[in-house]
């Protein structure tokens, strides 16, 4: 064996990683070697200077802290997988073999018939009653339609044919009952994806409402989604708003407590904050996991009322 | 009766969140560790922590049980760190400096400057002992800090290191030898 093959022998040996031969081998060179015996000692007061800072317990803050970012981030990832998302999807899907491929170009001719239909037939303004027969009322604004995002599979026309997929969409208007699921539905959708905040603001405020409300669960969710997610922060506030207005259930702890320890804005803080408060005293308890998140709050939060309130908190549960 | 991971990882491919975050809570402490040895700061560590988690919710309906559940994860770990970018721009300028070739033998001068004509007293006394190994660790290459971090702090063996960093044995042994020898360079005035 060479040498250098017993230096390298030698720093296997201090991470454990050689066999008992191997061991044996380099142990019998060690006896008559002065270079590689001081090599070993060499080698052993680095690793030594190196494990003095070795860290073996993950602090239990920081692990919590990650947690709830990652519950957060997971609830986003969850909302965002929506109807067209995986529409896009599967239609992708469906070009990756010959066969699908044949599908999806007569799938193509049939909705090519279908714009054709929606380009040149008469519209008369259709009118659409929900299914419990009150007055929302579905019309198309104008019998125009904006084309876009034109983009061709085979732009070849020596054979006489061409193809190629494009958006269309036709605005609509819709009126009715606030509490009505489809008038919700969309208001939803619009809070999470709208790229404009006003948008968003306007399609939470809409569904804050003097009239009584119905909780329903998607809202809600969507709701938890915003208050964690958007990057508007009077979106943001206007969502915690509403949010509070549900009944009180562990998403919407979970979300609060997201809100508490990480939105940059003190004034969203103090409000989930004080909903968390009023929470408690309507007998829903903490853990001890959320508990230490007020006693990093305590230490770390640059606003005094929030570090004051979280010392408030710990006392009455100690 | 607790489910072994092949049962959670079914179970959260058809949606269920609760046997998702279960398994999270199996390995994420370990996924931490790595992250906060590899990162410049708590914060990136976190978010390191929670883009291997991103991941693996998206490609859990794809696992196929070709590996153990654990080894797709570290590699996942791995990748995430090795290609993560800081948020923190002096890190980043740091960065910058550093040589990402796994056969270099030069330190960029500045590193090296505070120790020139310093005796070892002079160097310990006047800089926590801790910011030296820290900024001696953080001058290697991403592959020979990734591999002397499992190794070393991590204590994973050279062929699990293999596994996670998608390499052969005798290229994680390379890596490990040419750190050793570029921390050797970069601590012998403070250990000698």
């Amino acid at each position: 064996m060479k040498h250098n093959e017993y230096k390298q022998l030698l720093q296997l040996s201090l991470f454990g990683e050689l066999k008992s031969e191997q061991q044996l081998k380099l142990k019998e060179h060690l006896l008559s070697c002065e270079e590689c015996r001081s090599e070993l000692e060499d080698q052993k007061n680095l690793l030594e200077l190196i494990s003095g800072k070795k860290k073996t317990d993950v602090d239990e803050k920081i692990l919590s802290a990650a947690r709830y970012q990652l519950r957060g981030a997971l609830r986003s990832e969850k909302a965002n997988k929506n109807i067209f998302g995986s529409a896009i999807a599967n239609i992708t899907q469906l070009f990756t073999t010959p066969l699908k491929f044949a599908v999806v170009s007569t799938a193509m001719l049939l909705f090519g018939i279908l714009i054709g239909n929606l380009l040149f037939s008469k519209s008369s303004g259709d009118e659409l009653a929900t299914q419990n027969g009150n007055e929302n009322r579905f019309a198309s604004l104008s019998e125009e339609i904006s084309i876009s995002n034109l983009r061709f599979i085979d732009s070849d026309a020596s054979d006489g044919e061409v193809e190629f997929t494009f958006q269309a969409s036709r605005p609509v208007r819709l009126r009715g009952k606030v509490n009505d699921p489809q008038i919700q539905s969309v208001l939803t959708y619009a809070m999470l994806n709208e790229q404009n905040p006003g948008s968003r603001l306007n399609s939470i405020n809409a569904m804050d409402t003097e009239a009584p409300m119905k909780y329903d669960q998607d809202v809600k969710n969507a709701l938890v989604t915003v208050v964690m997610t958007d990057k508007n922060p009077g979106v943001r506030r206007e969502a915690l708003k509403l949010m509070s207005k549900y009944p009180y259930d562990e998403s919407i702890k979970q979300a609060l407590l997201y809100v508490i320890t990480n939105d940059t804005v003190s004034g969203l803080r103090i409000e989930a904050l004080n909903s968390i408060i009023a929470a408690g005293s309507r007998g829903y308890k903490l853990n001890n996991e959320e508990l230490n998140l007020f006693r990093q709050q305590m230490q770390e939060d640059e606003n005094p009322y929030i570090k004051l309130r979280s010392k408030t908190i710990l006392q009455e549960y100690n | 009766m607790q489910l072994n991971d092949t049962d959670l990882i079914i179970q959260a491919q058809k949606g269920d969140q609760n046997a998702f975050e279960e398994l999270v809570y199996r390995y994420d402490r370990n996924v931490l560790s790595i992250a906060m040895k590899y990162a410049a700061n708590e914060d990136d560590a976190k978010d390191l922590y929670q883009e291997v988690f991103i991941r693996v919710y998206r490609g859990l309906k794809r696992f196929r049980f070709q590996s153990e559940f654990s080894t797709w994860l570290f590699r996942i770990t791995t990748n995430v760190c090795l290609t993560y970018k800081s948020r923190n721009k002096e890190h980043l300028r740091v960065s910058i400096n550093k040589s990402y070739e796994d056969d270099e033998n030069e330190f960029t001068a500045k590193e090296e400057l505070v120790y020139e004509g310093s005796s070892p007293e002079e160097i310990t006394t006047g800089t926590d002992l801790g910011e030296i190994v820290n900024t001696a660790v953080e001058s290697l290459s991403p592959k020979q800090k990734m591999t002397f971090i499992l190794k070393h702090y991590e204590g994973y063996k050279i062929r699990e290191i293999a596994e996670m960093m998608n390499c052969k044995e005798g290229t994680v042994k390379k890596y490990l030898f040419d750190a050793i020898k570029n921390l050797r360079k970069k601590l012998s005035p403070v250990y000698a």
